[in-house]
């Protein structure tokens, strides 16, 4: 089996996740201190936010930015990918371009967002998805490139129109890098959502840490961090892998008549 | 029915040279000659693939309908066979009717990876015909196939020949028995960079045999 790809089994997570409860248990209980609450404080502080609406309230705040932010950056993204690499031209001109943007710092683009357009939503979405958009390029544009000549001409032969390319010819072959581009993107806008929040935003959850931040709040800290953990997993189980799985079966057929 | 002129083509180092082909309704022509001569090449300027050839050495060919039956199958992997007759253009039925016309009734559902070979073939060759073609664009139909699937194949060919007398045909090949059965012209590309002779009869084996014989030694 090879080790560096193979997934591990399921019970490893049903052993190492309550061990490290335990161990946080433990020092919790040993070190006393308000600055690192127990499992079950931490619970408590769940349960009370969510009763009180605030948890869904914040999380619903930060998750339709993640996920605006997120179709936006694919969209964009995807679409300057093609171009950059299915034209030459086009590439010599906008990949220094890219280079900058991959080393700006996320921070850097979020500060400028806001200063030139003021603390509004707009400039929060802006500042996520100007972040974004440049790995998705980059990872899209490989994909452009290693797209099958031989499927091109057949293409070219038969006359497709430009849609059809795209949603037949092109879409399932770039699907590999489009998913790559999908969970790299999930995994950091929802952290860049989250600065954005504590920056500029008066909600969401990265506003909420703000404000359990200022008064030392560790319990809430910890709260909303599981919270959103949670949610994302479940976009990962509940969408991302289930798609995946789907999009891919044609690739090993089993075969009939081979 | 169309003319085409290539000045002549180069990948790093000449392939073809200066050539003039023009295809009438119901030509049958086989083109032959050494491995990477460039018949590949000449094949795909013909059917407008090659983007360094300019329009205006091109005469006839935007009205014209062309099925390409490749090398591989080329039938979109994710799709089904019925689905890959769709995106050509043909209708459910006319999508049957071809798979029936091929000998793959009942496999319209089957995606292209989980057919053999010949199989596979004979789908690509209903997507050519599912374009209703004007001219047909055979490459090496019939290489790697073992006897009878060649056989099958040929007389499926010859059978499609038959029932569309305007279709121009051309198809590459390295036997010479092809030409006697398949064609009433014969291509045969030669030389660096390759030139394009032609003859109008081939009818007889014999003789086919004597003209193959001398342009082979150039």
């Amino acid at each position: 089996m090879n080790v560096g790809t193979a997934r591990p089994p399921v019970w490893s997570y049903w052993i190492v996740l309550p061990g490290l409860m335990m161990v946080w248990a433990m020092t919790a209980g040993y070190l006393g201190s308000p600055l690192l609450p127990g499992p079950m404080e931490v619970l408590d502080t769940l349960v009370r936010e969510s009763s009180s609406g605030q948890l869904w309230m914040h999380l619903g705040a930060t998750l339709s930015r993640v996920i605006l932010a997120f179709s936006l950056a694919m969209l964009l993204g995807t679409a300057i990918g093609l171009v950059l690499g299915r034209s030459r031209t086009f590439n010599a001109l906008f990949d220094p371009l890219l280079v900058l943007m991959l080393n700006l710092p996320a921070l850097v683009t979020i500060i400028l967002m806001y200063v030139w357009f003021g603390l509004v939503e707009a400039a929060a979405l802006m500042a996520v998805v100007v972040n974004k958009i440049p790995n998705v390029a980059v990872t899209v544009r490989e994909g452009a490139r290693s797209l099958d000549y031989r499927l091109e001409q057949m293409a070219s032969v038969y006359r497709f129109s430009l849609w059809q390319r795209l949603r037949d010819v092109w879409m399932p072959q770039l699907f590999p890098y489009l998913m790559v581009a999908t969970r790299g993107g999930l995994a950091l806008i929802w952290k860049i959502v989250l600065v954005v929040e504590l920056l500029g935003r008066s909600n969401g959850v990265g506003f909420q840490l703000h404000m359990a931040f200022q008064v030392f709040d560790v319990s809430a800290i910890l709260a909303y961090s599981l919270a959103f953990i949670a949610v994302v997993q479940l976009i990962e189980l509940a969408i991302l892998q289930p798609l995946e799985n789907r999009s891919s079966r044609w690739r090993q057929p089993e075969s009939v008549h081979a | 029915m169309l003319e085409l002129r290539i000045a002549g083509r180069d990948f790093g180092q000449p392939v073809l040279g200066e050539i003039f082909v023009g295809i009438e309704r119901g030509d049958r022509i086989c083109l032959m000659g050494p491995s990477g001569i460039g018949k590949t090449t000449l094949l795909n300027a013909i059917a407008g693939l090659d983007k360094s050839i300019p329009e205006s050495a091109v005469l006839g060919r935007e009205v014209l309908r062309v099925g390409y039956l490749f090398q591989e199958h080329r039938l979109l992997p994710w799709k089904s066979l019925m689905s890959n007759l769709r995106l050509v253009g043909a209708s459910k039925r006319e999508a049957e009717e071809l798979l029936m016309r091929v000998g793959l009734t009942g496999y319209g559902a089957y995606l292209p990876d989980q057919l053999s070979l010949g199989m596979a073939r004979r789908a690509a060759l209903a997507r050519c015909l599912a374009v209703k073609p004007d001219l047909l664009l055979l490459d090496e139909p019939f290489a790697s196939l073992d006897p009878i699937m060649v056989a099958e194949l040929k007389a499926l060919v010859s059978g499609i020949l038959d029932a569309q007398p305007d279709m121009a045909m051309i198809c590459v090949t390295h036997d010479d028995k092809d030409v006697v059965s398949l064609a009433n012209r014969l291509w045969y590309l030669n030389g660096k960079p390759a030139s394009l002779q032609w003859t109008d009869t081939v009818g007889d084996p014999q003789r086919l045999e004597e003209l193959l014989g001398r342009l082979r030694q150039g």
